[in-house]
Order: structure tokens, then sequence, then C-alpha cells
């Protein structure tokens, strides 16, 4: 009986066995992506977005939401626009070369949309307006 | 008893499976937020300050004003959102050459001004977006 049992054991350590290489290539996959994956910070807010036909792909890395009720949300948490600054200085400490998105809902006010641009421009940052998502 | 040490030791190596699970959910979560990134954006900024005078020769621009309760005015006459289009088209058959100034209240409705400004870029219309103050 004993006997059997570590006969049967061998045979399943043969098998895996060869799981070896194959375990070193998932963990060079799960650190490939580990490294270039950049977290977003979601705003954690709904906007409805403006439709547009002359949009294009961008990869931004900050998102800034500014709801109907002209409320300026950023990582899920709203703040007013003096501490707007604040607020992305330290998201571009995490990602120097961030590029930010505002998701601007239809009924918000294009004078707050235009003053967070405004700011972003003037601490560099790529800015981009975000419209609906096909 | 040395058998009991022996069968550790297989079960040693058979413990690396749940190691694996753990390492493939953790690959399969980083592949998928990793393809979370992409969005659909327009460009809004305007151009950088340049030193160059303006050219005296171009054409004034077509003005497009949008006020605090989002009335529309292309030079000055009142139209409808869904018409700025062909009121602005009417101008520049008149003068091919002439870019739309998007001026702005800043109660205006963001939505409104991006489907204005979608619509002149949709078709080359040079656009650009100025602010306007209330009392201006």
């Amino acid at each position: 009986m004993a006997r059997r049992v570590s006969r049967v054991n061998t045979g399943e350590e043969e098998i895996e066995l060869n799981m070896t290489p194959m375990l070193d290539v998932v963990f060079i996959l799960l650190i490939f992506f580990i490294v270039t994956s950049v977290f977003i910070k979601e705003p954690g807010v709904d906007t409805l977005r403006p439709d547009a036909m002359t949009e294009e792909d961008r990869n931004p890395s900050m998102l800034v939401a500014v709801t109907a009720d002209n409320e300026i949300w950023v990582n899920r948490r709203v703040y007013e626009m003096n501490e707007l600054r604040g607020v992305i200085e330290q998201l571009l400490q995490e990602n120097p070369k961030g590029r930010a998105m505002i998701q601007g809902d239809e009924g918000a006010n294009i004078g707050l949309i235009l003053d967070v641009q405004e700011l972003l421009m003037e601490m560099d940052v790529e800015v981009h307006i975000s419209t609906l998502q096909q | 008893m040395r058998r009991r040490t022996k069968h550790q030791e297989d079960q040693a190596e058979v413990n690396m499976t749940p190691m694996l699970d753990i390492v493939f959910i953790l690959l399969i979560f980083f592949i998928v937020t990793a393809t979370f990134l992409s969005e659909e954006g327009l460009d809004m900024r305007p151009p950088p300050d340049s030193d160059t005078p303006p050219d005296t020769d171009a054409p004034p621009p077509i003005v497009v004003q949008v006020d605090d309760d989002n009335n529309i005015f292309v030079n000055r006459t009142r139209t409808d959102v869904d018409r700025v289009l062909s009121a602005v088209n009417r101008f520049r058959a008149e003068e091919p050459n002439s870019a739309v100034l998007l001026e702005v209240q800043d109660e205006a409705e963001h939505g409104i001004i991006v489907q204005i400004w979608d619509e002149m870029r949709a078709n080359s219309v040079p656009v650009s977006i100025q602010r306007t103050n209330e009392d201006s």
C-alpha cells in the first residue's frame, strides 16, 4: 500500500516539475505588466460627456471631472478651484509626465472647465477635453 | 517516521499550484487594468502665444457668441445650436478664409461649446475660443 502511494507520487512529481519554466514566464509577464501599468485615479463620479466627431484617442494618467453641478472631482473627492493646484502637484509627483483629461459634463459651466484647463496648462500638463466614449 | 518525512517533501512541491493561481490572477488583473487607459478626447487648448504680429490681411473672424443663458449669436444674429454651422458657412461663402472666434461667457454649457467646436473642426473651419466677461 505504502509502496504504491510513493510510486504514484513520483509520477506526479515529474509532471509538476515541468511547471517551473512556465512559472518563470508568467512571473516575467507579471513584472512587465506591473511596471508598465499606470494607475489612473478615477474621479469617482459619472459625467455625461458631449459627443464629438473629431475626437482622438489619448492616454491620460490624470482625470479631472467637472459635474453638471460645477463640482470638481479628482480621485473620488470634491475639490474647490483653489485647492486643485496642490492636488495636481501631488499627482504630478507620482507621474511627472502625466497627461490630463477633463471629463466635463454637458451641463457644466464652460468657464469652470476653461479655468481647470488654464491651470493645467500653466503647470505644463498636456490637457484634453474628454468626450463621449464609443 | 522516515516514510512520513518523505511524504512531506512530496507535498512541498505540490504547494506551488495555489501560488501559480494567485500569480495568474494578478497577471489577469494587470492585463485588464493596463488596457483600460485609452480615452477619447478633443484638444481645445488655445495656441501658444507668438511674437509675430497678427496677419493684417486676414479677413475679420466670424464671431460666434454664447452667453450665460446659452443663447447663440453668429455675427450678432441669434441662431439655434444646430444652425450655427450653416450660418458660419454662409459667412464663409463670402470670405472663404475667415476663421471662427468662439466667444463664451462663463456660465454657458460645456456641451454646447464642445458641439460647436467639434462641428467647426469636422468641417475644417479654423476655430479658437475666447472668454468674455459679463461686463464687457
